[in-house]
């Protein structure tokens, strides 16, 4: 029975087809609700440009909590090393550009990374006493340094001077393509058109850079040798190390890699979403990758869509409140014609369900104006606590997460 | 033809105990060589020697016919000796190929994996031995079967030629002990050599070419299993020889304190751990508890604490039907419990002592009032404790994981016996302490035993159970196979009954 379900659901999600036609389901509903709300923004390449920019930094702290966490570290510090990131990107960015800074940056967090490493792996302190300490350290070390390096060079203790940002590009010829498309504003069409051309004009180099460490950490953890020792790290470190797999190292270098990441999602916040180190520039995006990591499945393609959904609503929230009321439209649309097709196979409880609540998000369409800011920024949160409840059978964290484990000690 | 392996007068102490003491072995190429022996005969410790992960304190080790010194089991592996766990060393979350593969990987340049070529190895050995799984399948959806033939291609894998199954039957239903018997035919037809730990009779003289008897860490005898007997090999792990019971001079009263009646238990998979236990402890009485571990000892003590829910029959302390009581208040109502796992079970170890005596004892006087515990009468009773049972510790303030073992039980022991309690479960009261502390704990014992106290006593040594107990009973299999008199039961009547053989 169970076994059943489980690849009825690897078929659902693996099948080319199906997820063509959940996109075109997904892309119809909202050019049809643009049409009807006037909500512009939902489907232009503005919102895409501005959705990846908040993706990619929840995307480094998803991947880097995921590294860690496929070895069997949780990294709660993942919001220090990104602090860590948009400080030294900011400092050396300004110093020596961007490219620099990304590479500072990297190497700093990677170095953090490491330290949390010996305070868990060698040590032994608790996984998450660690990650804390490491949080509140990066807060104040950056805090103090700003004071001494940005305040003389024109910012302040909680501002950095201007920062260049890297450079962008556009795809020649397709960018302009898509963008004459867009505005001829044909149904579906001009709405592919909009939200695709977000991917290919102005796009930054450091996007695309960081945005290929999604296929990397997945080949990597897949497909060498490396990556398998680290994920039975992970699984059964006591098996592994049985069969000569270094724990302790794998481990580290686990960690390096978790930190390497999360700081460059730092960098990336001060140089490409901003051009500036502002303090409590993070905003506590360590911890939406953690949750990312959860609603990804402990999967880099289920990060980068955990991010996504982050960063889109991110995006809506600074960009047209008009978008979030739309959204809901579009929701209800979705949740309709998902409790029909449930209806369809039989399945009376999940129809009920969110035949029930696509209701509710109907009335709260109809009824209430204006969806308040803060809502739309929890919704992910919510999205992921769903994700949880309604998944948790399916959910596959790694069996050893978390659990200190000491190397067998020489002579035994 | 050489050997495949010998062993030469093997011996390996630990502090205090002595686990292998001249050990002979010699097995055959292309043999299924059994060795059998009870808990603590040895065995296993044989195992990890051979298999490089004990090293021994003399003797000479050779395989295929050459002298071998093995530092670790990278040495044995290299050498073609492959180890198959009783617990199962596998990621439930990686596919069979994975695991069979971690550690010694195909590579292409740069470390990247060669799956093909692995997925082919694997399908070749498979198919050669008939180990019937599936590479791509994840290991959370197999079977108990199935995952001991992943563990076994494992093995095969890195080559070995020469495999050790620790008690490979131990966790497989009978349908998958004759697949498992079949694989072990076929490997061996294909000159592997196997060598196989167990102390089920049956099997071994259903599978085996040659066996060896283990008893008190030293190989007393090997027999040719096309002539032997059950009632022989049961005798020879038992020995001769039984322990002298100990002179009390009181007898146990009529008052039954526990009584269980056709009690039955089921795990959550629907296996049945328990069949109909009938067993009545007097006050005054000492009953133990003997057989083979594994064979729903643990079960029957979370029964009675209930810790676990009976399926069927009733277990009563005084004649009070246990079963809508929660383990609290089945421990209030005067039950000491001495785990068979100290330190998982019965300390908190980072915690000082004198909060450990509250434990257990957290709802009742004097250590509590139901509310606040009473800080002053738990330091004042530990350091009874100390002096009463002679606990070795600085003072009562320490860690309880300070402590050896031989003194944590012995605080535990005082602990359980406190408060004056009618019934007491000590499991494996002695295992792993010194000797001086096992005759403490023994005279404690035996001291509540007279004052009147109903004991049940589950132990793996023999020492033990026929220096106490008053009946001896005798499970197998989840059932209670027989009642012995430790003062007139047979070695062969005590060792058929424990591998299994009712006694009419």
């Amino acid at each position: 029975m169970s076994i059943l379900t489980k690849e009825k659901l690897k078929k659902t999600v693996t099948s080319p087809s199906r997820i063509a036609i959940i996109v075109a389901v997904v892309l119809i509903v909202a050019s049809i609700v643009r049409r009807i709300t006037g909500a512009d923004d939902i489907t232009s390449a503005g919102a895409t440009g501005a959705t990846l920019r908040f993706t990619i930094p929840l995307l480094m702290a998803g991947l880097g909590g995921l590294w860690a966490e496929r070895s069997g570290v949780i990294n709660i510090g993942l919001e220090g090393m990104m602090i860590a990131g948009t400080w030294l990107g900011a400092w050396f960015g300004f110093l020596h550009g961007p490219l620099v800074g990304f590479i500072c940056a990297a190497i700093g967090g990677a170095l953090i990374g490491l330290f949390h490493g010996f305070l868990v792996v060698k040590i032994g302190i608790d996984q998450a006493v660690s990650g804390l300490a490491i949080n509140l350290l990066a807060l104040g070390t950056a805090r103090y340094l700003s004071s001494i390096y940005f305040a003389p060079n024109g910012g302040d203790i909680s501002l950095s001077p201007q920062v260049k940002q890297p450079g962008v590009f556009s795809v020649p010829i397709l960018s302009s393509f898509l963008a004459d498309l867009n505005a001829k504003n044909i149904i579906v069409i001009s709405d592919a058109a909009g939200i695709l051309g977000g991917f290919v004009t102005e796009v930054s180099y450091a996007t695309v850079l960081l945005f290929l460490l999604v296929p990397i950490s997945t080949w990597l953890l897949w497909r060498t040798r490396f990556g398998l020792r680290l994920r039975f790290c992970g699984e059964n470190p006591v098996a592994a190390e049985s069969l000569g797999v270094k724990v302790f190292r794998t481990r580290y270098i686990a960690l390096a890699i978790s930190g390497m990441f999360a700081s460059l999602g730092g960098a990336y916040l001060c140089m490409v979403s901003a051009s500036v180190y502002r303090e409590g520039q993070t905003a506590g995006r360590g911890f939406i990758g953690l949750a990312t990591v959860i609603f990804g499945n402990w999967r880099p393609t289920g990060v980068l869509a955990g991010s996504f959904l982050f960063g889109f609503t991110d995006a809506l929230r600074v960009r047209q409140s008009t978008s979030v009321h739309a959204i809901l439209l579009v929701i209800v649309i979705l949740g309709l014609l998902f409790a029909m097709w449930k209806l369809f196979q039989r399945n009376y409880k999940v129809f009920g369900i969110s035949a029930l609540s696509s209701l509710i998000v109907g009335v709260i369409f109809l009824k209430v104006p204006k969806i308040p800011d803060e809502f739309v920024t929890f919704f992910p949160n919510l999205a992921t606590i769903l994700v949880l409840v309604l998944l948790a059978q399916k959910l596959r964290p790694p069996a050893m997460l978390a659990v200190p484990y000491r190397e067998r000690e020489e002579g035994h | 033809m050489a050997s495949a392996v010998e062993i030469k007068g093997i011996e390996k102490k630990y502090p205090g105990v002595v686990a292998n003491h001249n050990v002979t072995l010699t097995v055959q190429k292309g043999h299924i060589h059994a060795i059998i022996g009870e808990n603590g005969a040895g065995k296993s410790t044989l195992m990890k020697i051979l298999y490089g992960m004990v090293r021994p304190d003399s003797g000479t080790i050779s395989i295929d016919g050459k002298d071998v010194v093995l530092k670790s089991p990278h040495d044995s592996i290299a050498l073609g000796v492959g180890m198959v766990h009783q617990h199962f060393m596998l990621a439930d979350n990686a596919t069979v190929l994975e695991n069979v593969i971690l550690g010694s990987e195909p590579v292409s340049f740069g470390g990247v994996i060669q799956h093909t070529a692995a997925r082919d190895k694997l399908i070749e050995i498979t198919e050669k031995y008939g180990l019937d799984i599936d590479p791509d399948q994840n290991v959370a959806e197999l079977s108990v079967g199935e995952r001991q033939r992943v563990e076994i291609s494992k093995v095969l894998f890195r080559g070995a030629q020469i495999l050790i199954l620790d008690e490979p039957t131990a966790v497989l239903v009978p349908q998958e002990v004759d697949e498992l018997f079949s694989n072990l035919k076929d490997l061996t037809a294909h000159g592997l050599t196997i060598i196989f730990i167990s102390h089920k009779l049956d099997e071994v003289l259903a599978i085996a070419d040659a066996i060896t008897v283990m008893r008190t860490g030293t190989t007393v005898a090997s027999v040719d299993p096309k002539s032997a007997t059950k009632k022989q090999l049961a005798e020879l792990m038992v020995g001769r020889e039984l322990p002298k019971r100990r002179e009390v001079s009181t007898q146990p009263s009529n008052k039954k304190v526990l009584e269980i009646e056709n009690a039955s238990y089921s795990a959550p998979d629907g296996r049945e751990i328990l069949h109909e236990i009938s067993l009545a402890i007097h006050a005054g009485e000492i009953v133990g508890l003997a057989g083979v571990e594994g064979n729903g000892q643990s079960e029957l003590i979370e029964l009675i604490m209930g810790l676990v829910k009976t399926s069927g029959g009733t277990v009563s302390i005084l004649d009070e039907d246990i079963a809508e009581m929660s383990s609290r208040k089945i421990r209030d109502s005067g039950v000491g419990y001495i785990p068979q796992d100290r330190q998982r079970d019965a300390l908190l170890m980072s915690a000082p002592l004198w909060e450990n005596r509250i434990l257990g004892h957290q709802s009742t006087q004097p250590m509590s009032n139901g509310l606040w515990i009473n800080k002053g009468n738990a330091q004042k009773d530990s350091e009874r404790l100390v002096k009463e049972f002679d606990v070795r510790t600085p003072s009562i303030n320490v860690m309880a994981g300070a402590l050896s073992g031989g003194n944590q039980q012995k605080f535990i022991v005082g602990r359980e016996l406190s408060g004056d309690p009618h019934l007491l479960i000590a499991a494996q009261p002695t295992r792993g302490v010194d000797v001086g502390a096992q005759a403490l704990i023994w005279n404690y014992l035996i001291e509540a035993r007279v004052a009147g106290m109903a004991i049940l006593l589950i132990s793996a040594d023999l020492d033990e159970l026929f220096n106490l107990s008053d009946r001896l009973a005798v499970i197998s299999g989840g059932r209670i196979v027989a009642i012995l008199d430790p003062e007139k039961t047979t070695s062969e009547e005590l060792g058929l009954a424990m591998t299994g053989e009712k006694i009419a």
